[in-house]
């Protein structure tokens, strides 16, 4: 009874699979594409060739003599880790007390800052260029990070998350004689573990993936990042397609793994934002 | 005892203060100082190495309203933003919906093929996509292959389909970002809710209005508010997808202000900034009404 | 309450460690590094490590595409390295695209810090005179660097010479090239021959003879940027401007072109791609094309087709009259900036490089394609000889020779955006718009552009 009762529940699932399948499909297609044409050459890739090919290994000894893979891979790397490190602290630590302290003019403050969301990015360009280079921060982490760590974005992530931390227990360790940051630091961090992974892979994905100020912040060779390394590649009076999109790969790679690996928790930690 | 009360108030009172700041001080100097300065720069012209006083002060603003091609932009970007957000955040909650039965199998595998989609990078993206609709690009082999075109289609090359292009990449590529905050939402509900709603002879339509909105109602507001900001600041599939044309067709507003700014040799930032102020205002208006409309949190 | 104390302190400490961090850095940026961030550190160290070594043999210098202006650079220091200082070190910092270059000169202008830039930039030749212009003080001219100009074709110095002084290094030589697939011309009935001096009428009639044929253009082009009008308008020595107005409804011979593209493209003669992309990679690469006309840095796109070596030859552009065109398009010049540490020697690189040597300008043609602008360089051994790619034919020599032959026409600030706007004026005219009209349109809306920079 129990079993016929199931198999006509996945009957009735038919058009959802389906859907889903066909939508999945969608999804990944291009993603498959973008990795048959690392293996092949570019007259094949201009082509529309489809299936992976025999040049990967060609492909691969291009990318690394006209481009610093490495080198753009280990900067991409630091830079993402160090701004996802400190936009995750600067950001928690105030969606934790605009929710968890909050009275009126926090509130109005909120409001205020939101309004930053709307900031165009081309606008700010030229003042941003002339802050960092009053303090000397081009080609520097910071001149990459300082601008994107504090966003709104997160710290609306942050605060709707912090609603669902018992305060209760803020007002019994408060009665225990725990500290106001020993509540932050011993309590709620660990109690929000999965909004911080959740963060972290938006904040990763954001900072890897940015393109415009850090080309206009660093400047020097040793200072590429891997978007501007493929915007090298995908320039100039002729195209290699099949380097271009292996260089593509390269830069696509680490946030997929970085999903991958955080998936449960970033579900986890987006479902916490919006309960 | 009271006064001891009182004490310890005003503790918590100062670190919730002490806890803003980094954030607050963050986005005072790196967004709000910056966006003041390009709205002194709005009253400005000439190259940006000596600039003047515009005669009038609004000459930037009103030079605006006559630009055809500013004009043409905005409506560019309203047509995505009315055409793409919609079916966009439907479909995202369709996929949420058919997600979260809990008779599904495969859940994980359908979530992360819809998801992937954002872990790629705006610049990739657009050069899949590109290469894609290309005349010779592999749509057109399968439409013509499968006798639905005749002979190839120029898909970038015609103002129409060039903005669907536009629009069906945007929703490739947010259309999985959206569907895990609502997931999330939906996740979040009790499934008691729904037994009761059933028990009381809701059909599923009923429940999905009667229940699943109301309590999603932040997640939905904080969606369109992203989706809005986002497709009005939209940029980089305007660049590198379409650059812009044919013949301006599928201009954005950003990539507009960006080529008065970097995009060509000729840059004029107080135009520039004329113009990006006008897309602050605008956004903020809009996310303003968005939050009214919606918020019932006080 | 002492915890207390001490967690307010200590969230101000983590907080402000931020800030303070920052404020460390500010005077002196490279000393600043802390341990997680060593790619920064060295990063940091490059731009004062450049001034540091004033005096030294090393420059700095800023350019884009890997696969033709680099290779020049790097046969110039290799050059330099063997003849004139065994340890010289050029530092090549690759760009995307020339306007990363551009936009590096404006931000520095615009902040009055030009700290960042390097000793020399490669520089866009239609930009450079708006950018001395503008930011007179990211430059430095090179008048004493012993070069012998004359050696060098006038239409490409008549950029790089701002106020009658250089401030520029030719690199590559722009010249156009009309290239003919000669076994599809054949299967026409046609010779290269029957293409050298001929006008657009003929052009048109063989281009329609090789489509009926082959199924191939005889013509494609990037219809988003529109060199086409540019490149045929110059080979009737016209301008789109006149005494520093648009100079486009008046101008009937741009008319005249305008409706000889239209025709062409009616009749399958043309095709236009819709962008750059779409040119070099479907079009040419592609295999849709019998003929390819562009700056003869196009070549290097058409080679990767490896099946059709020697079946492409070259020669001059049809006219309206007939009797050879000749224009260029694109190409670039090398400029010193004001933050040159060393400008003698940067100085004295570029004119034992790029002022003439034969050796750097046969490598950077072996290694790039990039065809020189220096005349007496064209006529080594290297130029001469014959490319097995174009049927034996010794392409290059050829190129140095028309390159000679450009006429100069009157330039302007606003070339790019005047090529802009009438590109979007021939893709609606081809969709059956007005051609006055149309060009109407484009006409207002760069006087409404030259009109707000000109405020």
């Amino acid at each position: 009874m129990i079993k016929k009762n199931r198999s006509m529940v996945q009957r009735r699932l038919i058009p959802t699979y389906i859907f889903l399948g066909i939508v999945s499909f969608l999804s990944v297609f291009p993603l498959y594409w973008m990795a048959t044409a690392a293996t092949n050459s570019t007259v094949e890739v201009a082509r529309g060739k489809i299936i992976f090919g025999t040049q990967l290994a060609n492909n691969m000894q291009k990318l690394l003599a006209s481009q610093d893979l490495w080198g753009a891979m280990t900067n991409s790397f630091i830079y993402a880790l160090a701004q996802t490190i400190v936009a995750l602290f600067v950001c928690s630590l105030a969606g934790f007390g605009f929710e968890l302290y909050h009275d009126k003019q926090k509130d109005r403050l909120f409001g205020i800052l939101l309004l930053s969301m709307m900031v165009p990015g081309v606008a700010t360009m030229i003042p941003l260029f002339k802050m960092m280079s009053t303090f000397g921060f081009l080609n520097t982490v910071w001149g990459f990070m300082l601008p994107a760590i504090s966003t709104a974005f997160l710290i609306m992530m942050f605060r709707q998350n912090s609603r669902s931390f018992p305060v209760d227990i803020m007002e019994a360790a408060r009665i225990d004689g725990v500290s106001e940051f020993g509540i932050y630091w011993r309590m709620y961090l660990p109690v929000m573990k999965a909004t911080y992974a959740a963060a972290a892979v938006i904040t990763f994905m954001n900072a890897w993936n940015a393109y415009l100020w850090p080309r206009v912040v660093m400047t020097s060779k040793d200072a590429q990042t891997m978007p501007m390394l493929i915007a090298n590649l995908a320039a100039g009076y002729s195209v290699d397609y099949g380097v271009l999109m292996l260089g593509v790969l390269f830069c696509s790679v680490p946030t997929m793994v970085i999903f991958f690996i955080l998936q449960k928790q970033f579900a986890e930690g987006i479902t916490g934002a919006v309960k | 005892m009271n006064k001891r009360h009182k004490g310890i108030q005003a503790k918590q009172e100062r670190a919730g203060w002490i806890y803003l700041m980094p954030a607050t001080i963050l986005l005072v100097v790196m967004s709000f100082y910056p966006i003041i300065q390009a709205f002194i720069t709005s009253f400005r012209t000439g190259p940006s190495s000596r600039m003047k006083w515009a005669s009038p002060l609004i000459w930037n603003y009103t030079r605006m309203f006559q630009d055809k091609l500013f004009i043409r932009s905005v409506s560019n970007t309203f047509l995505y933003l009315l055409i793409q957000v919609p079916i966009m955040l439907v479909l995202a909650m369709v996929l949420a919906q058919m997600l979260n039965d809990k008779d599904l199998k495969f859940k994980g595998f359908f979530r992360t093929c819809v998801f992937l989609p954002c872990a790629t990078s705006l610049v990739s993206y657009s050069l899949i996509f590109k290469s894609l609709f290309a005349t010779q690009g592999l749509m057109n082999h399968i439409l013509t292959g499968l006798g639905i075109l005749k002979e190839n289609y120029n898909f970038l090359g015609t103002p129409g389909s060039a903005k669907a292009v536009i629009i069906i990449a945007l929703l490739w590529r947010w259309t999985g970002y959206n569907m895990v905050f609502y997931l999330a939402g939906l996740q979040g509900i009790e499934y008691s809710v729904y037994e009761a709603a059933k028990i009381d002879g809701a059909n599923s339509w009923q429940t999905f209005w009667d229940i699943t909105v109301p309590l999603l109602r932040p997640t939905i507001i904080m969606t369109f508010i992203m989706s809005i900001n986002g497709t009005l600041q939209l940029f980089d599939e305007s660049v590198n997808l379409t650059s812009g044309g044919p013949a301006n067709s599928t201009i954005t507003m950003s990539h507009y202000i960006y080529n008065n700014s970097f995009g060509q040799g000729v840059a004029n930032f107080g135009y520039a900034s004329a113009m990006s102020f006008f897309v602050f205002v605008l956004v903020a208006v809009l996310a303003f009404i968005n939050l009214k409309v919606g918020d019932t949190r006080d | 309450m002492k915890k207390k104390l001490l967690s307010i302190l200590l969230t101000t400490a983590m907080a402000a460690a931020l800030l303070s961090g920052c404020g460390e850095a500010a005077p002196a940026p490279a000393a600043e590094a802390p341990a997680a961030e060593d790619a920064s550190a060295e990063a940091e160290a490059e731009a004062p490590a450049a001034a540091a070594e004033a005096g030294s043999n090393s420059l700095t210098v800023w350019a884009w595409d890997a696969n033709f202006n680099i290779p020049a650079l790097k046969a110039a220091e290799a050059d330099y390295k063997e003849n004139v200082d065994a340890d010289f070190t050029l530092n090549i910092v690759e760009q995307s695209q020339s306007s990363d270059i551009e936009n590096a000169i404006t931000l520095a202008g615009s902040s009055g810090d030009y700290s960042q830039l390097p000793d020399i930039v490669l520089f866009q030749d239609h930009y450079i005179q708006r950018y001395v212009a503008d930011y007179p003080d990211a430059w430095i001219d090179v008048e004493d660097s012993g070069t012998d100009w004359s050696d060098f074709g006038a239409e490409k110095l008549s950029y790089s010479t701002i106020g009658g002084k250089h401030y520029g290094f030719p690199v590559d030589n722009g010249t156009c090239i009309m290239a003919y697939r000669v076994d599809l011309l054949e299967e026409a009935g046609y010779t290269i021959d029957d293409m050298t001096d001929c006008t657009w009428e003929k052009f048109i009639e063989v281009g329609e003879k090789v489509y009926e044929k082959t199924g191939k253009y005889l013509l494609s082009m990037d219809g988003d940027g529109n060199d086409l009008f540019y490149l045929m308008l110059q080979a009737e020595g016209m301008s789109q401007f006149k005494d520093g107005k648009p100079y486009i409804t008046e101008n009937e011979t741009l008319v005249q072109i305008v409706n000889i593209i239209k025709e062409m493209c009616e009749k399958n003669v043309c095709y236009l791609a819709n962008d750059w992309g779409d040119y070099t990679d479907q079009t040419i690469m592609g295999d849709m094309v019998a003929g390819v006309m562009n700056g003869n840095w196009i070549i290097p796109t058409i080679r990767q087709v490896a099946e059709n070596s020697g079946k492409w030859e070259i020669t001059n552009m049809p006219t309206i009259k007939g009797g050879g065109g000749y224009a260029a398009n694109g190409g670039s010049s090398l400029y010193v900036t004001s933050n040159s540490k060393n400008p003698e020697l940067a100085k004295k690189f570029l004119a034992a490089t790029f002022g003439g040597s034969s050796q750097t300008y046969d490598n950077a043609l072996r290694d790039g394609g990039v065809v020189t602008c220096c005349i007496s360089a064209g006529k080594s051994d290297v130029y001469n000889e014959g490319v097995e790619y174009f049927n034996n034919t010794p392409v290059y020599a050829q190129i140095v020779e028309m390159s000679g032959h450009v006429p100069v026409i009157e330039q302007n600030d606003f070339h790019y955006s005047c090529r802009r706007y009438l590109a979007a004026a021939m893709i609606n005219i081809n969709n059956g718009a007005d051609v006055m009209e149309e060009l109407k349109n484009a006409e207002d809306q760069l006087n409404f552009e030259m009109e707000g920079a000109a405020q």
